[in-house]
């Protein structure tokens, strides 16, 4: 799964530390999502969604780019 | 810059706050270890109902640090988590791989040495020390 974490972070200008300090995990769990190495939960992507003032599908996207929404159409 | 405000009880705080804590019961654990390993030779001669106590309180401290540990990994988030599953599957693994084999060498005397629960505990620790190791560098 593919995600825009990293430049909504960049583009808000926070740092790992601080988005991992909102979303109450550690620093190593926002780069290993960032990097693509780990897929997070449900629960946290509603808490990263939330905190971005986006929909889950606008962040998180599938291996070939397509997000949900864009599937359903 | 748009300000994030981090939650009340930050994650690293609170997982340290459980590290600590879990030390803590971990040396607790080890002293009553050490008290009913040499207590009954060098402390009370043998007596048997200090010994009993002895065991008693090695008994309740270990489910402290049982508790705590249980108390730490629920409070670790979800990457931490699947890093610990991961140490705790390897080490069970090799436990069963490399424990019963020695086992029964050992009973057969094909290796000089004897299958004592000190050496399993170590490599279990020694195990879980590299499967955690090897977790946390995998997603660094």
């Amino acid at each position: 799964m593919k995600n825009r974490l990293k430049v909504l972070r960049a583009e808000r200008d926070w740092t790992q530390a601080q988005l991992a300090d909102a979303l109450d995990v550690s620093r190593q769990t926002i780069n290993a999502i960032e990097t693509g190495k780990f897929d997070p939960s449900l629960q946290l992507a509603f808490r990263a969604s939330r905190l971005f003032g986006m929909r889950i599908e606008e962040i998180f996207h599938d291996e070939d780019g397509r997000s949900l929404a864009t599937e359903i159409k | 810059m748009n300000q994030l405000r981090p939650l009340e009880s930050g994650y690293q705080s609170r997982t340290m706050t459980n590290i600590v804590r879990l030390a803590c019961w971990n040396g607790a654990w080890v002293g009553t270890c050490a008290l009913i390993a040499f207590g009954p030779k060098f402390l009370w001669n043998r007596t048997l109902l200090f010994t009993l106590l002895a065991v008693g309180l090695n008994v309740c401290v270990g489910v402290g640090m049982l508790l705590s540990n249980k108390k730490y990994v629920e409070g670790l988030d979800e990457l931490q988590r699947r890093v610990y599953l991961n140490g705790l599957a390897i080490t069970v693994g090799v436990s069963l791989i490399a424990g019963v084999p020695i086992s029964v060498m050992a009973g057969y005397g094909v290796i000089p040495c004897k299958a004592d629960i000190a050496c399993l505990m170590m490599l279990m620790a020694l195990t879980f020390l590299v499967s955690m190791l090897y977790g946390t560098w995998r997603y660094r």
